[in-house]
């Protein structure tokens, strides 16, 4: 017998459940509900003015005007200008640019940590307490509290705010990926290719973590929201984007001194904040329900 | 249920032990010698040095470590740099606000997140469940300065009914107009969370044997939901709480900052903007203290209210 003939396991995990959709109908339930996808295009078409910022924003979002400071929104400047006479809606829009970024580096790098610890820990038992002790000790900080201390440590940045994202998000994504690997563990396909001598790497990866991987992505796509929120509010301490660079959270925190003359300073970076998280929680609760019903309280 | 207590309390032991070894690391990693900064820019090399063995600076570190904990213990947590008082003096002044606004927002939030879950629970499926479940998305999605931002904008500035910067006093002492709106704008970061678990779990229970017996023994509807549905329901909201407890804390940080609330958080990040790092140590410290104290206190209650778990 070859290994080959094992080395099927997610289809076998697919027969045992056959509620589980395939890559084509997850796109049709998705498209099907209007919610997500509403949700979803405006997250797409925010995520397209991020990447093509320098050619979608209107205006050069560092130039200064004093001359036209503080203007309320207006055919000219949709979003208004800010207090030096920059046009806010391009400063959006690369603000949006950078508050994406950041969570979306927290997340794939926290996701890529924290599923390699989990899976790490079901696998090989006797690692099993060390991580989980570990794991246990980073969910004593508060994501805010890290980016506090890394920002004491390194001076306040980007890198602060990525730090604080990814410690953030290891240890839950380690707990979720554990359980998932836990269970695959106890299904007869890992008994069987470790009798036919596959080896670890094999074991871990094509048996492991291709049955867990689905389980860990609806999670970060769920804790995406979250996680943009710790992020934006970093940066709104001024531990993270220093100015002139526009991140959506810091433009609050300026606007904030001329909250009383010029609201829209400050309630516009947090409205666009608000938005994407929110478009982020309701795609995220329906990719749940049709990728993973598990997941569901 | 006392070596259940014990033994959480055995749990912590190594999550303390990493709250102050980072708290440690903050002293030892600092960019600047400490010495030198408290010496002041131009002073010779010999009290430089001076400082340095007054301070143990040329000892081992794993040695500094625990020479480190001993101070701790004895409430020794070094001086502020820029106001060179000592860094416990500055945290035994600002825990109380901070304190007195966690428990603001969560006596603001609890009651309305339990009541808008239970009333969504009791009209499922109505256009009442769906405006509340759509609210709660909303406040979980909500930036905690954004609601902020607004309540000082319209209640505070326009329509001039609270203040909205500082700390008039103790709520005992006429203070409670100053914490209504930060309370209010922390606690709303709650009330979406908790009004939506609580739904669940009362929809849940409301199926259960016992609310049918209820019901059939001629009991008022009332007295099901409140007695028998929502006590049961109350468990798995405790436990949100607990795991909570990092958005009311990093939510306080923030909140603190925008209404110049004298309280811990804002304290941290102002020794951070000014590299005042043993105040900015000693406050986090205790701010990652009170969160492991949180949950504590969250399974200590759990294991009070459902008796089951004392059994398991």
């Amino acid at each position: 017998m070859t290994v080959d003939t094992l080395t099927a396991p997610s289809s076998v995990a697919a027969e045992t459940e056959p509620s589980l959709p395939g890559r084509a109908g997850v796109l049709r339930r998705l498209t099907r509900d209007p919610v997500a996808l509403g949700a979803g295009v405006l997250l797409m078409l925010i995520a397209a003015a991020a990447v093509f910022a320098p050619w979608v924003a209107p205006y050069d979002p560092y130039f200064t005007d004093l001359s036209k400071a503080m203007q309320a929104p207006s055919a000219e400047h949709w979003f208004g200008t800010d207090n030096t006479g920059r046009d806010m809606l391009s400063r959006v829009i690369f603000g949006a640019r950078n508050t994406l970024m950041l969570g979306l580096i927290g997340v794939i790098i926290g996701g890529l940590l924290g599923g390699l610890l989990g899976i790490l820990a079901a696998f090989y038992r006797r690692l099993d307490g060390w991580i989980m002790r570990l794991v246990d000790v980073m969910l004593a900080f508060p994501a805010i509290l890290i980016g506090l201390a890394v920002a004491a440590i390194s001076g306040a940045g980007l890198t602060a705010v990525i730090i604080a994202l990814v410690v953030a998000t290891v240890p839950d994504v380690a707990r979720v990926a554990r359980g998932a690997a836990v269970g695959v563990m106890g299904q007869e396909f890992m008994e069987a290719g470790r009798a036919v001598g596959v080896s670890d790497v094999t074991l871990i990866w094509r048996y492991l973590t291709l049955n867990c991987i689905s389980t860990i992505f609806v999670f970060l796509t769920l804790r995406f929201g979250q996680i943009i929120l710790v992020g934006s509010a970093l940066g709104f301490l001024g531990m993270g984007a220093q100015p002139p660079t526009a991140e959506l959270g810091m433009m609050a925190a300026q606007g904030r001194d001329f909250l009383f003359m010029a609201p829209h300073i400050a309630t516009i970076p947090s409205l666009a904040i608000f938005v994407i998280v929110l478009a982020a929680n309701l795609l995220g609760d329906v990719v749940r329900d049709v990728l993973d019903p598990r997941l569901q309280q | 249920m006392g070596r259940q207590i014990l033994h959480r309390l055995l749990i912590s032991v190594p999550a303390l032990l990493g709250v102050l070894f980072l708290c440690f690391c903050l002293l030892q990693v600092v960019p600047a010698d400490p010495a030198m900064i408290i010496a002041g820019p131009d002073a010779k090399a010999e009290t430089i040095a001076a400082i340095r063995l007054e301070l143990g600076l040329d000892r081992p570190i794993p040695i500094q470590f625990f020479e480190y904990i001993g101070r701790v213990i004895q409430g020794d947590l070094g001086r502020s740099i820029i106001s060179n008082r000592m860094v416990i003096e500055e945290l035994g002044q600002t825990i109380g606000p901070t304190v007195e606004l966690m428990l603001g927002a969560m006596l603001m939030a609890v009651p309305c997140g339990l009541a808008l879950g239970t009333l969504a629970a009791v009209k499922r499926g109505t256009i009442v469940d769906r405006i509340i479940m759509a609210f709660s998305v909303a406040g979980v999605s909500m930036p905690v300065f954004f609601i902020g931002l607004i309540l000082i904008q319209y209640v505070g500035f326009k329509m001039a009914l609270l203040p909205f910067t500082g700390r008039t006093g103790p709520v005992w002492a006429g203070g409670l107009p100053s914490l209504v709106l930060p309370a209010v704008t922390l606690g709303s970061v709650l009330i979406g969370p908790i009004a939506r678990l609580t739904r669940t779990a009362v929809l849940e229970v409301l199926g259960a044997d016992f609310v049918r017996t209820a019901r059939a023994k001629g009991l008022r509807e009332t007295a099901v939901i409140v007695h028998h549905a929502l006590r049961n329901a109350l468990i798995p909201v405790v436990t949100l709480i607990g795991l909570q407890a990092a958005f009311l804390l990093g939510g306080a940080v923030v909140t603190e900052t925008m209404f110049a609330w004298p309280g811990v958080g804002r304290l941290a990040v102002g020794a951070i903007v000014s590299s005042d790092f043993p105040t900015a140590q000693g406050a986090i410290m205790i701010l990652a203290i009170a969160f492991l104290m949180i949950n504590l206190i969250v399974d200590v209650l759990y294991v009070y209210l459902d008796p089951r778990v004392q059994r398991g």
